[in-house]
């Protein structure tokens, strides 16, 4: 996959070099979000992956960023495509977060290859372009997989029917996530030591990612199905440079199942997904998770609600269902400043229902407002 | 009586012409050679990215009249049944992910008109006092 970054970076320094040979545009988005939550002791995770916090004093970090686009037609039917993220949560410190080529084989065929993210809940593809859909955040008790993006490829076969449009997207790829944010914030939390000593790294892999997508598009619904698979293995390092093969998130596979959409009846969208991943580890882990959420269309507001469930039981062991499990309410108001920016302001409520004896209430409950802007350009 | 009458069929008919006039003065237009079939059902699949081929097998290559003008605002109102923030949003999505290309923009109804005028793909809208002989309408709006 190195070859694959070499190649997407270099077509697109020899685009912008060049700018007689090659069409390049550039586009971005961006989020200024400000929150907090109401009491001393609460905390929110807003950004699981990127470990994106609201605490009881007002911050701009958790989840304000900056995307920039560049896309560069190299050859007839051929793209190359980069986005750099800032991150308030990363210092705002520029990452080349997504970059792959897009050619396209036939009308009707589309092969994409390089970095990207995986197509996993509804939104995980646009999770960070505030700007295309209601909320603040698509809800983070749900969004909160370590791992989001993976190198690979894509082949997407569209068609249309009179009253749909259709498409089918197949993918493969893998991801080793070194030094993985989210999980060494958990083993920092947790105080994990492997052989006496803290852990200070541990190190994410999921592999043989692969899976499709089906879209299918009518003029007032959409409907979008997913599954894929995936091996897992993690590696923790100790203070002392010891690394170890961590047993229980390692050596088994996971399946993702998901369908969600949209629904629109007058001013009123309903906006779905419910989701269903399964490990099959000695205990048999399941997460089933979901999303309900309504929006109210009248003139540049956008009133909203949503609901958003997440569980964890393990179906192969005498304690079946007492593990983490959380539910987010938000109610909140996108208003359209202009064609290109909204103002939003929402407000949270995290409920954790985990289990108060095995520890797995961890995250705490919480109470959170936040406002911002988002944009694109 | 009569004359009552009378006063109300031209109101009717003024009322008529007024709307249809109002109705119809602006265009949705192609290349003349381009003979697809073509209803506000397939305009609007063509304009957000759905459909990339006409009726007769061509590649199209829809083209948005820029912000500025009236057209824009009135082609997504009546054909697309979108505001501006809804067509946005739905591309934001589509142009971030990597699925789809913004419709190229032209600035002027001249722009237009000439542009379309030389491109078999090409499927744009102007003001209909804009049109000429160069082009054909397919739809009004």
């Amino acid at each position: 996959m190195k070859i694959l970054k070499t190649l997407s970076i270099a077509s697109l320094a020899f685009a912008l070099a060049s700018p007689a040979l090659a069409e390049v545009k550039f586009s971005g988005f961006g989020s200024l979000v400000a929150g907090q939550t109401l009491e001393d002791d609460e905390k929110l995770n807003a950004d699981f992956y990127d470990v994106g916090q609201y605490e009881n004093t007002t911050t701009f970090k958790a989840e304000s960023v900056l995307g920039l686009q560049v896309t560069a037609d190299i050859a007839p039917d051929l793209k190359a495509t980069g986005q750099l993220l800032a991150k308030g949560t990363d210092e705002f410190k520029p990452e080349l977060d997504w970059y792959y080529l897009t050619y396209k084989a036939a009308d009707d065929w589309t092969l994409m290859a390089g970095r990207r993210n995986i197509p996993m809940y509804y939104y995980s593809e646009f999770s960070e372009v505030g700007y295309a859909y209601p909320w603040i955040r698509p809800p983070s008790n749900l969004y909160w997989w370590q791992v989001t993006q993976f190198d690979g490829f894509h082949a997407s076969y569209d068609f249309s029917t009179e009253n749909y449009t259709n498409s089918v997207t197949a993918f493969y790829g893998n991801e080793y996530s070194d030094d993985n944010k989210e999980m060494l914030y958990y083993a920092e939390i947790g105080n994990r030591q492997l052989n006496g000593a803290s852990i200070v790294r541990v190190d994410e892999y999921w592999t043989d990612i692969a899976g499709f997508n089906v879209n299918v598009i009518g003029d007032s619904f959409d409907i979008r199905m997913v599954y894929f698979q995936n091996d897992r293995k993690r590696i923790d390092t100790n203070v002392n440079g010891e690394t170890a093969i961590r047993a229980s998130a390692s050596g088994f596979s996971q399946q993702f199942l998901g369908v969600g959409g949209n629904v629109n009846i007058d001013n009123l969208t309903i906006i779905y997904d419910a989701n269903y991943v399964a490990y099959d580890d000695d205990v048999g882990t399941v997460f089933p998770t979901y999303l309900i959420s309504t929006v109210y269309n009248i003139g540049q507001y956008q009133p909203y609600l949503s609901y958003s469930k997440a569980d964890h039981w393990q179906t192969k062991s005498d304690n079946e269902k007492n593990y983490e499990e959380h539910y987010m309410a938000s109610i909140g108001l996108r208003y359209n400043l202009s064609s290109k920016a909204s103002a939003k302001f929402q407000f949270d409520h995290f409920e954790d229902e985990g289990d108060k004896a095995t520890g797995w209430d961890y995250h705490g409950n919480s109470q959170t407002v936040t406002a911002g802007v988002d944009f694109i350009f | 009586m009569k004359k009552k009458q009378g006063k109300k069929i031209v109101l009717l008919a003024s009322t008529l012409l007024f709307s249809s006039l109002s109705f119809s003065d602006m265009a949705v237009i192609v290349h003349p050679d381009n003979t697809s079939t073509f209803n506000t059902a397939i305009i609007k699949k063509i304009f957000l990215g759905k459909q990339t081929k006409f009726t007769d097998g061509k590649i199209v290559i829809p083209m948005n009249a820029s912000e500025t003008l009236p057209t824009y605002d009135a082609f997504n109102d009546k054909m697309i049944g979108k505001s501006r923030t809804q067509i946005n949003a739905y591309w934001a999505r589509l142009v971030f992910t990597g699925k789809g290309d913004l419709p190229k923009i032209l600035t002027s109804d001249t722009d237009i008109v000439s542009t379309v005028s030389v491109n078999q793909g090409a499927i744009s809208y102007v003001d209909s006092s804009s049109v000429t002989d160069k082009v054909k309408v397919i739809a009004n709006f």
